[in-house]
């Protein structure tokens, strides 16, 4: 008897192997697994709907017309203001300047969000939000409306937070970090033509860890259709959230969307933020404030300048440091410091490994935020989505 | 003990040879020319592109392509497009998948869908027709291939070509191309397999061969101001090919969206008419009015008709005009920090 189970294990494995060359149909399998990952995570995707907005946003360089200014012969200039503009809103209006974007005009269709936790908070992407709309409403799957509250934001990965007064909202599951490989199947979906399920883009995981760490890139279409949508992969577990994002900042990142490059932030980033966000504070990427001797190519990095005011300044780095390590990484070379300090926010503490003439010495640095300045002089406003890429050897 | 080892062994044998047995094979499968089609995805688009034809039509124009594709309907040789301005009569050349190439009689176009049926005699030629799937409702996320001559890559007898994606959504959406805004009140299949210059008028078909879709132009969504590549679902276009091939009558049009009765519902908004149309804020609401008897108050902020978004004072206008005097609206709203839903019956505006 045990020689026939030999056998019979021979035939399987021989007859297994045969079955490996007939045609695969993976195709035909993978629609149903597709289709019951969107079901999986649809109760936890919602639309974003917002109304009126101050700030205007200008294709091309034009110049900002307020909105109340007749636009014919003959009309009366408003009596009244519309409820809802506190006098401090009104303030905030005067200091931000009109937006540009060359060639693209955002349209004020509604967006997604992703439900982060089941009492309400809402990850929406920054873009949604450009308009500074004075009433924003959260839908989610289930129907139910509900008017939200704006929370606080991550400029560097194009993120806000909003909160809906809401019990028991389903939240998906996220993905950890390891979990993401590059060339597997990613979905991302989103709320945009208002059906009742979600809209899908398929694409495969480009690459991990872009734009300095922050996020996924896909090859699925990313666009306003589905800005602040999950990106899911194929078990319907949520990898990131989609936002226009950019290398150069020359354009809002949303413009690349005809171009086989998305990008969605890494949610598992993204958790560790909440409580920040959550008290209404906006992060912005941290900003060393030095610029490094391009001639020097490591070990270690040589600053050549340091900016006044800069959290480098205020350390006590100087022209002619040598940066041998960050939080016990040593540096290779300028690329190497810039990445390492690009990964990181404002306000976080790194410690560095300084040699100097007189000896090595360990700093602490507390970064600052990223400045105004430092974003995108004459170019798109950081506010339209834009990440604020500084050109080789400028200040870190 | 030993026989265990032993089927181990075996199996271990069979795995290499069989490994081994696909190395052999595997650069003969991928000889220049055609080969047989093996899975499921080759097999479909093998099947089908026999049925597409290429469409080319009058040139001269520099804004439009003068070619596209077309999908042939009857044994008979009918031909259904895109109702293309470059198609006109003694003009428009159809070219089957073998190459040869046949003058098209046009048939009268669809207005409203925006297409329209070719006829061509291919004398003694048998002609593989395609049935238009009549379903309605295609899950997102379901697989597709769109056949279409994108950008005139294939001459002659060159097959057309094949991409593949899934449907993105089955929605209504504003439509926009070139500049203006274009008036289509249907779904539209909305998928993430591209649509190129060319590819207008080919197939859009589902992994089990159903014929499901007719690839549009390229045009713009409002919903999001970003091009999008559609198809109009063929449950849609088989009514009008059924009336022209067959001689099948289309049952009594429905009533058209706009109603000839004007509705009354006694809202007011504060409109104050500047460049861009505010939010739709209630200023006023009518005594003895249907607003008033739902209970709608000033400041209430109008967010919903029905499952219309109103963004706006002109789009609250324009969503009106869907509806009739007697119909019962559900009115979305949001007052303070609640948003409420209540339902509110139209009358019929006095003379």
């Amino acid at each position: 008897m045990r020689w026939s189970l030999l056998w019979l294990s021979v035939a399987v494995s021989c007859g297994g192997s045969l079955a490996a060359q007939a045609p695969t149909d993976e195709f035909l399998h993978l629609e149903p697994v597709l289709q019951a990952a969107i079901r999986k995570v649809t109760p936890s995707v919602v639309t974003i709907e917002t109304f009126g907005g101050t700030r205007r946003l200008l294709a091309g360089g034009g110049s900002a017309v307020p909105d109340d200014a007749p636009s014919g012969p003959g009309e009366k200039p408003p009596e009244k203001k519309p409820p809802e503009k506190k006098p401090d809103e009104e303030k905030k209006d005067e200091k931000l300047p009109p937006l540009q974007q060359a060639g693209f005009l955002q349209a004020q269709g509604s967006t997604t969000g992703v439900v982060l936790t089941s009492d309400g908070w809402i990850a929406v992407s920054r873009f949604a939000l450009n308009y500074d709309p004075s009433t924003i409403l959260v839908t989610t799957a289930d129907g139910k409306s509900y008017h939200a509250r704006r929370g606080g934001e991550d400029t560097s990965r194009g993120l806000a937070l909003v909160k809906i007064d809401a019990q028991d909202l389903i939240v998906p599951e996220f993905v950890p970090p390891d979990a993401a490989r590059v060339g597997q199947w990613t979905f991302v979906l989103g709320r945009t033509f208002g059906q009742e399920e979600p809209s899908v883009h398929m694409g495969i995981l480009s690459a991990v860890g872009r734009l300095f760490g922050r996020a996924l890139q896909t090859d699925a279409y990313t666009s306003p259709a589905n800005y602040g949508g999950p990106m899911i992969d194929i078990q319907g577990r949520v990898l990131g959230i989609s936002v226009p994002l950019s290398r150069s900042g020359r354009d809002a990142g949303a413009e690349l969307y005809d171009s086989g490059i998305g990008f969605a932030s890494t949610i598992a980033d993204i958790m560790p933020l909440l409580s920040r966000m959550k008290a209404g504070e906006t992060l912005h990427r941290g900003w060393l404030g030095v610029s490094t001797v391009t001639t020097y190519l490591g070990p270690g990095a040589r600053l050549a300048q340091v900016a006044e005011n800069s959290a480098a300044a205020a350390a006590g780095l100087e022209r002619g440091d040598l940066i041998l390590s960050v939080d016990t990484v040593d540096v290779r070379n300028s690329f190497h410091l810039q990445s390492l300090i690009s990964s990181k926010m404002g306000g976080d503490p790194v410690h560095l490994k300084v040699g100097r003439k007189s000896g090595t010495v360990g700093i602490t640095v507390f970064l600052k935020d990223l400045p105004e300045s430092e974003r995108q002089p004459q170019k798109p406003a950081e506010e339209a989505g834009v990440l604020p890429w500084e050109e080789e050897d400028k200040k870190k | 003990m030993s026989l265990s080892w032993g089927f181990a062994a075996c199996c271990l044998i069979a795995f290499v040879g069989s490994a081994t047995a696909q190395d052999e094979t595997y650069g003969q499968d991928y000889a220049f020319e055609d080969r047989a089609p093996r899975t499921p995805l080759e097999k479909l688009v093998a099947q089908k592109l026999p049925s597409l034809v290429k469409i080319h039509g009058a040139s001269g124009l520099s804004t439009i392509d003068p070619y596209a594709t077309g999908v042939i309907v009857s044994a008979q040789g009918h031909i259904l497009t895109l109702d293309l301005i470059m198609i006109q009569k003694d003009q428009t050349r159809v070219v089957l998948h073998d190459g040869s190439v046949y003058h098209a009689k046009l048939y009268p176009s669809d207005r409203k869908l925006g297409v329209r049926l070719l006829k061509i005699d291919a004398g003694e030629k048998k002609l593989t027709p395609l049935v238009p799937s009549t379903r309605t409702d295609w899950s997102h996320g379901t697989f597709v291939v769109s056949l279409g001559n994108s950008f005139r890559l294939a001459e002659f007898s060159e097959k057309i070509s094949a991409t593949f994606g899934v449907i993105t959504a089955r929605a209504r959406t504003g439509l926009r191309y070139r500049m203006s805004d274009v008036d289509y009140a249907g779904e539209l299949l909305i998928t993430d397999a591209p649509n190129n210059p060319g590819q207008y008028g080919g197939g859009l078909f589902t992994l089990r061969g159903e014929w499901i879709g007719l690839n549009t132009r390229i045009m713009e969504s409002k919903e999001t101001n970003t091009q999008i590549s559609a198809a109009i679902p063929t449950a849609d276009v088989a009514p009008y090919i059924d009336h022209l091939v067959r001689g099948i009558r289309a049952p009594a049009e429905e009533a058209s969206d706009e109603p000839e009765r004007a509705v009354f519902h006694g809202i007011s908004l504060f409109d104050h008419g500047g460049r861009q149309s505010p939010p739709a804020y209630v200023e006023r609401v009518a005594r003895n009015s249907p607003a008033r008897k739902t209970g709608l108050r000033p400041d209430d902020l109008i967010v919903r008709l029905d499952e219309y978004p109103v963004r706006s004072c002109a789009e609250f206008r324009k969503v009106m005009r869907r509806f009739a005097p007697d119909q019962v609206v559900e009115v979305t709203f949001k007052r303070g920090t609640r948003v409420l839903r209540k339902s509110m019956k139209l009358e019929e505006a006095p003379e």
